[in-house]
């Protein structure tokens, strides 16, 4: 039982851990809360579905689409709603972020209208039983692909000459200006890196509930900004770990608590992790 | 007709109450509240159950419900407010969602169907039922408030606010407690909110929880840009507009999320003082903006 609740979080988590990557990244280079990210998490999700209900295409070539469209969804607002904003009082771009994110929310539900969408693809997932565990075969794939997109990103910020740029632009944007980097450039490609990676994680929960709607990414998006807390807000590595944390310790709550304060784990989480810690578990750069 | 136009002016009223207190959360703490509703919801909920269960007479409801609401700011506050700038606004997100699920899922509350017969206020002889008596209670409500507020802002508080507000470091040098301020101020703006929240319930009879929820928070927040942050006068302007303007074009009720998500981005790139605002919030935002076309 223990041991179930715990894969199931670890699932759970590693997508939330892909949002938080998102936010910690924006973060980190503009100290701004995209508050959009769950909307482009829905984008993501829609993007892949609508493409595969249409045309017959291959399951990767719809994931990378959907990839794809929050990418371009998340440059677009990082153009229209947060460029032209820069330099002003932080409480502005906030109330654009969210003005996007409401635009967003209604956008989707006049388009698509508000009833759940089924995954159009059936999958046979095996259910695998380890050691007195069950285990869907589905959960090992979220999981293995979501810790390979964290590693995609881990290894493009560490050593590559553009995840160089990016941090040397959270850093200190004159400086890196000074030496070089297009920070307007290195700020969009940010926006990019994490907008498609929300919009993996999207596509992976629309898989996993098999429903895509609207104002799915409400919640997900209010997890993920908790996890990020809860690692460091603006440290990579803390939104890995806070989003596997989150997960687990919310599937714990469910399974143990009470399941209807399941949504309910992650907001406590964030309120303790304020008053008790708030630069988070691996120290952010929050403070 | 007339019965018409004095619902519209009791809602603009209600609506005038609340943005003028997230105007201070915005224009006085620097800081947003999604969780506004919320604060509504808990005052309109509280002020409705003493009513039903305890018969309490609405005066002394009215002001239980800010207290309560008042209380629940309080707490989120003391945990949010000591904090960065923007973790107010995600919290209270949360918050709002939290008590969106408790109210449709406990049994004292209604759930979905929320409650109903809320007895209207009873005050020797006056029929509170007449709507044009409820619009002079409603407007004493709205006098207190701007009365409250018009006094805070223009006090030795006031301008300690506004050192914090213009620049945070130095007030605190002067030996301002920002903390403190910022907290004693959210928790007035929800105590605020659960004022309007009571006298909303006690004039519609009957409440739900779809009335508390984030598309209320937003359209607050929405009037207080669109009046101006920081400004008295404009959020009084901003509810009033924000008000009639959705009656007008009911076809549209639809496109209303829509409109004001857009209207947000749109405000805050061209006109962030809004209609009447002239706070530091929007001057800094064309300070910078100058320096950047000056090829800065």
């Amino acid at each position: 039982m223990l041991l179930q609740q715990i894969l199931n979080g670890l699932t759970a988590g590693s997508v939330y851990a892909l949002i938080a990557l998102g936010y910690t990244m924006i973060y980190g280079i503009l100290g701004l809360i995209n508050f959009a990210q769950g909307e482009i998490y829905m984008a993501g999700a829609f993007a892949t579905v609508l493409l595969l209900s249409a045309y017959k295409v291959n399951f990767f070539v719809a994931f990378l689409f959907g990839m794809g469209v929050a990418a371009v969804l998340g440059l677009i607002l990082e153009r229209l709603a947060f460029r032209p904003l820069r330099g002003s009082h932080p409480l502005v771009p906030l109330i654009s972020a969210i003005g996007a994110s409401i635009f967003l929310q209604s956008l989707a539900l006049l388009l698509f209208g508000p009833a759940d969408r089924a995954f159009p693809l059936q999958f046979e997932f095996a259910a695998l039983d380890i050691a007195g565990v069950t285990v869907s075969t589905l959960q090992v794939a979220i999981f293995v692909t979501a810790l390979f997109f964290m590693a995609l990103l881990v290894v493009f910020v560490k050593y590559t000459k553009f995840g160089k740029a990016i941090m040397a632009t959270a850093l200190d944007q004159d400086t890196a200006r000074l030496m070089g980097i297009n920070v307007d450039r290195m700020i969009a490609l940010t926006f990019l890196i994490g907008s498609a990676l929300s919009g993996a994680a999207g596509i992976m929960m629309a898989i996993y509930y098999n429903t895509t709607y609207p104002r799915m990414g409400l919640l997900p998006g209010l997890k993920a900004f908790s996890a990020a807390v809860l690692g460091g807000v603006g440290n990579i590595p803390g939104a890995i770990v806070g989003g596997l944390l989150l997960g687990v310790a919310e599937n714990l709550g469910a399974g143990y608590l009470s399941s209807g304060y399941k949504d309910a784990v992650a907001f406590a989480i964030l309120i303790i992790v304020l008053l008790v810690r708030p630069k988070g578990l691996l120290g952010g750069r929050g403070h | 007709m007339t019965e018409y136009f004095l619902h519209i002016a009791i809602i603009s009223a209600l609506h005038i109450i609340l943005a003028l207190s997230l105007n201070l959360i915005i224009g006085y703490c620097g800081q947003v509240s999604l969780g506004h509703a919320a604060f509504y919801g808990l005052g309109a909920y509280t002020s409705a159950l003493a009513a039903i269960h305890w018969q309490a007479s609405f005066f002394l409801t009215l002001p239980l419900a800010g207290v309560v609401a008042a209380l629940f700011g309080l707490g989120l506050g003391i945990p949010t407010l000591r904090l960065r700038d923007d973790y107010l606004a995600i919290v209270t997100l949360g918050f709002g969602i939290i008590v969106d699920l408790i109210l449709l899922n406990l049994e004292v509350t209604g759930g979905p169907d929320g409650l109903v017969r809320i007895p209207p206020p009873q005050l020797a002889g006056v029929d509170f039922r007449n709507k044009f008596m409820y619009l002079l209670l409603v407007a004493l409500v709205v006098a207190f408030t701007l009365g409250l507020i018009y006094r805070l802002v223009h006090s030795r508080h006031g301008r300690a606010l506004k050192a914090i507000r213009d620049h945070e470091m130095t007030a605190r040098v002067m030996g301002i407690n920002a903390a403190a301020y910022k907290i004693s101020i959210f928790t007035l703006a929800a105590g605020l909110a659960g004022l309007a929240g009571a006298l909303y319930a006690h004039y519609i009879t009957f409440i739900n929880p779809e009335s508390f929820g984030l598309h209320t928070s937003i359209l607050v927040l929405t009037m207080v840009v669109l009046g101006g942050m920081g400004s008295i006068l404009g959020s009084v302007v901003g509810a009033g507009v924000l008000t009639i303007l959705p009656e007008l074009f009911r076809r549209f009720a639809d496109y209303q999320d829509l409109a004001y998500g857009a209207m947000l981005i749109a405000l805050l790139i061209w006109r962030p003082q809004g209609l009447l605002g002239t706070g530091k919030i929007s001057q800094k935002f064309s300070l910078a903006k100058n320096r950047a076309k000056k090829g800065n």
